[in-house]
């Protein structure tokens, strides 16, 4: 028999695909143009769950589905050889590939479900079919069937019929890549736990955020956060566009017979052109400290789309720029009211707990920023935890530029630890690895030591994105 | 290793030029990869597409610490693994047996490779499933027995022992078809 060396060099040598010069051409403008769509995606369960983002780019629109999962079914009998005290992350990762549907909800404090979702998931792995109500006072539907999306605009009694390469809704904008982040960055908090009286695992979903239980026997996610999730089949009319009696339909599908859209409706699709404009206007003013365009710019959308969170944190960010914290207050306060307990959003209460400050309401101020202090440290070990606050800080992100790598996020939350706490443990981006990981354990020590805030009497920092390292734009 | 941080680091913060070099740098590797695991171009060139796309995707939240080769090399093994499970369950369970590549009209839109090539793709499909990707993820994807143990969670001795196994089926199978 040959030696097993020369079986080693055989394939290292001899098993070798290479692609032809067209097809690695024709592959590299895919990869290249997927990078490109995925620029200036937002991040975020966190505000989608209560925001839409219209993606009216067919392109856009197939790289952003991408979102829910290869289907590609698990075996449960597979991973049964693991006892659900082995249980790892990559479990629930292949798991979820094999969902085919996905039942989301969210409920208010009395029980009533205030967020209800249902994502079929197709063979190729793309977001199949789509649909979403929430009740009063939003008020809003809509339901993709595949080929258009059905928008449900229940004061005017009408349904409006889009094709759907012209709009899609979804849940989460990328949920392949946050499920990629589960695998890579997903950390267990604790095996076999409870979560509402039965058994669960608990897992930290850095990208989320948020806190995740996990069905032992599935190894499925049974709660982000507050939001619920399920997987069963739904209902057959679940994503059929019907049209309630009394209502109206209006097709605005190309190749429908050609009508007068109603006034309102074109109104209301101008004003959403605008919205798109005025948010980048007014990100870019923010970036270069024109608080008062920017205050311009997001009031605008603000009043036209009052879920945009995004908006409404930045025109906090703008009046906190210009010195009005109390109506800095005032919008980010609407933005923790309106996400609740479901969507932990530790960005606006930092961003909150600052201006109380600033108003020298030092025992409100104490308590926002508190309540941020764990996802604060844990981003000093898992970079990826403090995204969010990145994003917040520097609206540029949202429009493609100034992505941070893990090393300034992290540089950047020492920065926000150190205004807050007075301390930074020696801390120092240029100092060896060694040096901070032991300023980074004492970070840890000193959080389960109860720590304690300890706001700046002076030397405050000019708002709102120099909290973190100084970028050009 | 060192060009691979510079990659990552330029890739998240969206450099296109970082995407294109990663992609130059591992197309071929992915491929053969894929093909090996998969032993069958088509579907080897659908994973390897795939794999690239996510990745370029991903930019935004990417985020991982370990080596470039070894996170590409995982993506194309999670989703050979789903397309094994689809197959499966539409499964025929017959062996199917790769071909030089003449299926597209023209060659440059095609995986290229050699008779030999071929023929040791057929020989590895012969290996359990487990074996065949220790073997292949050492030997064209240079990863440590460490990471692959990781990613098929078992012990570094199983990964060793699905690597001696693997190898010895195949010296059996390819003996007197490669050169000594």
């Amino acid at each position: 028999m040959i030696p097993e060396r020369t079986v080693e060099k055989a394939l290292r040598g001899k098993l070798r695909f290479t692609a032809g010069s067209t097809l690695r051409e024709r592959l590299l403008a895919e990869v290249m143009n997927a990078q490109q769509q995925a620029k200036g995606t937002e991040p975020a369960l966190h505000e989608s769950g209560r925001k839409l983002r219209i993606v009216r780019n067919p392109v856009v629109k197939l790289t952003s589905v991408a979102a829910v999962i290869a289907v590609a079914v698990l075996s449960v009998a597979l991973w049964d050889r693991f006892s659900s005290r082995a249980y790892a992350i990559e479990q629930t990762v292949e798991a979820l590939q094999s969902v085919r549907f996905l039942h989301v909800t969210e409920r208010d404090d009395t029980g009533q479900i205030t967020d209800e979702r249902w994502i079929e998931i197709g063979e190729d792995g793309y977001q199949a079919r789509y649909r979403q109500q929430n009740p009063a006072p939003r008020n809003f539907a809509v339901v993709e069937d595949g080929e258009s999306t059905g928008v449900y605009y229940h004061d005017r009694r009408a349904v409006v019929l889009y094709d759907r390469s012209q709009r899609q809704y979804q849940w989460v904008s990328s949920l392949r890549a946050f499920i990629e982040n589960l695998r890579w960055e997903g950390r267990i908090l604790k095996r076999n736990d409870h979560y509402q009286g039965r058994p669960a695992h608990r897992v930290w979903w850095p990208a989320m955020s948020a806190e995740c239980l996990i069905d032992p026997k599935t190894k499925l996610p049974v709660a982000i956060g507050k939001v619920q999730l399920s997987y069963e089949t739904p209902a057959h009319e679940t994503f059929e566009i019907a049209i309630p009696e009394g209502y109206s339909a209006v097709d605005r599908r190309p190749g429908a017979a050609a009508g007068p859209a109603p006034q309102w409706l074109v109104e209301q699709e101008a004003v959403e052109e605008n919205i798109d404009a005025y948010f980048r206007q007014g990100a870019h003013a923010l970036a270069r400290g024109d608080y008062e365009q920017a205050v311009e710019n997001f009031e605008y959308i603000v009043r036209n789309d009052e879920f945009s969170n995004w908006a409404w944190f930045w025109l906090g960010r703008a009046y906190y720029g210009l010195g009005r914290y109390d109506r800095a207050v005032e919008r980010f306060t609407r933005i923790l009211d309106a996400l609740g307990d479901a969507y932990p959003c530790r960005y606006c209460n930092y961003a909150r707990g600052l201006a109380y400050a600033r108003l020298g309401r030092t025992e409100a101020a104490e308590a926002d920023l508190r309540v941020c202090l764990p996802a604060m440290i844990h981003t000093l070990t898992i970079p990826s935890s403090g995204w969010l606050f990145e994003f917040a800080d520097n609206p540029m992100i949202q429009q493609g530029r100034d992505m941070p790598t893990n090393a300034e996020i992290v540089t950047n939350m020492i920065h926000r630890l150190r205004l807050i706490t007075g301390q930074d443990f020696g801390y120092d981006p240029n100092a060896t690895t060694e040096k901070n990981e032991a300023a980074i354990a004492a970070w840890e020590r000193w959080l389960g030591d109860d720590g304690q805030i300890r706001l700046p009497t002076d030397g405050w920092p000019a708002p709102p994105h120099s909290v973190g390292s100084k970028r050009d734009h | 290793m060192l060009e691979d941080e510079l990659l990552k680091w330029e890739f998240r913060r969206g450099s296109r030029e970082a995407l294109a070099r990663i992609y130059e740098k591992y197309l071929d590797s992915m491929l053969t990869l894929a093909a090996g695991l998969l032993n069958d171009v088509g579907q080897a060139q659908d994973v390897v597409h795939d794999v690239f796309v996510s990745f370029a995707k991903s930019a935004p939240s990417f985020g991982v610490r370990g080596s470039l080769s070894g996170y590409l090399a995982t993506s194309v093994v999670n989703r050979v693994r789903d397309r094994r499970r689809r197959t499966r369950r539409q499964a025929d369970g017959s062996t199917k047996r790769i071909e030089p590549a003449r299926e597209p009209a023209a060659p440059d839109d095609a995986v290229i490779f050699t008779e030999q090539a071929a023929r040791i793709s057929q020989v590895m499909a012969e290996l359990p499933d487990e074996q065949r990707e220790v073997v292949l993820l050492r030997l064209t994807a240079g990863m440590k027995f460490r990471d692959i143990a990781r990613l098929q969670q078992v012990s570094i001795n199983t990964v060793q022992g699905r690597y001696r196994y693997g190898l010895n089926h195949l010296r059996s199978m390819l003996n007197g078809e490669v050169d000594e």
